[in-house]
């Protein structure tokens, strides 16, 4: 307040700004320095979408891709893809197990990679303790003792084959639902709802024993009795009150265990050759599609049927 | 000077009152200010993952395709598998695959009570603090919601790698820039699957766009109830886990 009325009294003095053109000069000079300098080192696409260089997305997307997927594969492979879609494996991609195939792809003479140790297979299948109960998973020591495998180094390709393990007559994902839970439904709409009341006998459906104990018992008594049910009746769980139930009746399955090989010895189930072992019992030309249960039913259990020995 | 650019108190104080909900919509509402969109139906994708821990079988088949997908150095990863046991005492057990081959060795435990897998990646947050921190603006989102790095642009301090609570980053020892999951942008943005997604063998891992209600990840999203990994960070995850424990939040 001092200073202003000090002027006031004074007179108007304009104020004397010179002495400070050289330093706006400077400044001026500094930032234009400063600007082309930014000009030429900050990229061109910086700020398009943000704050980062726009080109780099397009870098990004240069890249190849080194994944083809099956239907890639299945352009020359369509016959093993088909047979491959249909069985236990289905779901796993051809890439998983063979390596990555755009070099294959390009160049038929680059190979693919074999996957056919036992190794390979156990990277799923080795038994853990974390890995979820309804995934097959095989302790290889037992397992190899149970069907008489003589070295320790044979593979699994040797009994089951990668692209159909199961030799299943039906696409697994097109098996029937289980007859019992077509009639969940009927209770429990569209949920597994905890609010419903759960009545007296309710059916344990993931108990074979439950419904079909008939047959359970006369299981008891024959020789695959240390099998579970679900070791030839596949039973693929869908969700927690739905499975989809499989009957396979290929005769390569049967001859997953009863096939004779040179890496089997006397101690595991019995073994045959095959086809010509149709030839030795039967008259009939061998029919590849023919299963072995038509003569070996009492072997597994009494047939199901709904006439007469399922009523006694 | 005079100092005749003085104002009043009573100025002051409606300068103050007037500023504040400008500044209160931008530091407690930044999501107003400066909010990403996400309507269903909307051209733009917005690229997401899924994870269902209960389909896991620690195969590591993920790792093996993002390693040959994208070259990632040994003894790193852009994606792994953990193993979580929980034991009798409570005690919980957290461990990897062999880092050369990837598969998990059979350790015998009597006491487990519980144990399952867990896939680990790039949560690509919708607040990435990795883009935060970075002082080059290296490491950003794209349009699509991918968080990305700019190797040209990378400098290679390591402050994204400090601040992504997942730890999800690591600094390339080849380039000396950080190297992170791209979400295999590469392979989307022509349509095609992560790697890690093609190759899982059952089905765990899912990708696909929030912004496509028809997608497969926003129908799984939809059926399912889902969870995110540590919430608390305010990083908004876009990496959706369906049958997480308790243990690995």
């Amino acid at each position: 307040m001092t200073i202003m009325t000090a002027s006031k009294e004074v007179g108007a003095v304009r104020p004397d700004y010179r002495h400070a053109y050289p330093l706006l000069i400077i400044v001026a000079l500094g930032v234009t320095a400063a600007l082309i300098v930014r000009h030429s080192l900050v990229p061109k696409s910086f700020g398009q979408y943000g704050f980062y260089r726009a080109a780099a997305l397009d870098d990004e997307k240069a890249r190849l891709s080194r994944h083809a997927g099956r239907a890639a594969c299945a352009e020359c492979h369509e016959d093993v893809v088909a047979v491959h879609a249909r069985d236990a494996h289905g779901s796993v991609e051809c890439e998983t197990c063979h390596g990555v195939g755009g070099k294959h792809i390009k160049d038929n003479d680059s190979p693919m990679a074999r996957a056919g140790a036992k190794d390979d297979c156990l990277v799923c299948h080795r038994l853990l303790d974390a890995r979820p109960g309804s995934f097959p998973q095989v302790d290889w020591q037992k397992h190899y003792q149970f069907v008489g495998v003589k070295d320790n180094a044979t593979a699994c390709v040797r009994c089951h084959s990668g692209h159909e393990p199961l030799y299943l007559d039906q696409d697994l994902r097109k098996a029937r639902l289980h007859p019992l839970i077509q009639e969940c439904t009927s209770c429990h709409i569209g949920r597994t709802d905890q609010t419903l009341k759960k009545p007296d006998g309710h059916p344990q459906i993931f108990q074979c024993d439950y419904c079909h104990p008939d047959l359970a018992k006369s299981f008891a008594k024959v020789a695959h009795a240390g099998l579970r049910c679900t070791t030839c009746h596949l039973f693929v769980k869908e969700n927690a009150f739905s499975g989809r139930i499989v009957r396979n009746t290929n005769p390569r399955f049967c001859l997953l265990c009863h096939r004779k090989a040179d890496f089997k010895s006397d101690a595991g189930p019995p073994t045959i050759e095959w086809p010509e072992h149709i030839k030795d019992v039967s008259n009939d030309a061998p029919d590849p599609k023919r299963p072995c249960v038509t003569c070996h039913q009492a072997q597994i259990h009494d047939l199901y049927r709904k006439d007469a020995q399922h009523a006694m | 000077m005079p100092c005749d650019d003085r104002i009043s108190r009573r100025q002051m104080l409606k300068r103050l009152a007037a500023g504040a909900p400008v500044a209160l919509l931008v530091t407690v509402f930044p999501k107003l200010a400066f909010g990403v969109d996400r309507k269903p139906g909307e051209k733009r994708p917005l690229y997401a993952y899924a994870v269902d821990v209960s389909r896991c079988i620690g195969c590591c088949a993920c790792m093996r395709a993002c390693r040959s997908e994208n070259d990632v150095p040994a003894g790193y990863f852009r994606t792994w598998v953990e193993r979580f046991r929980v034991r009798g005492n409570g005690e919980v057990q957290v461990d990897v695959a062999a880092t050369d081959d990837f598969v998990f060795k059979a350790t015998p435990a009597e006491d487990v009570v519980k144990a399952f897998f867990v896939p680990k990646l790039c949560n690509h947050c919708e607040k990435s603090v990795c883009s935060q921190v970075c002082p080059v603006g290296a490491s950003y989102e794209s349009p699509e919601g991918v968080v990305l790095v700019d190797k040209k642009h990378c400098v290679g301090c390591g402050y994204c790698v400090q601040a992504c609570p997942y730890g999800t980053r690591f600094i390339d020892p080849v380039s000396h820039t950080a190297g992170k999951c791209t979400l295999c942008y590469h392979r989307i943005t022509r349509g095609e699957l992560p790697a890690c997604v093609l190759a899982c063998p059952k089905g765990a891992r899912m990708f696909g766009d929030l912004h496509d209600p028809k997608s497969h990840l926003s129908i799984f999203l939809r059926q399912r109830r889902y969870r995110v990994l540590k919430p608390e960070m305010g990083t908004h995850p876009k990496c959706y886990y369906t049958d997480l424990d308790l243990e690995v939040i």
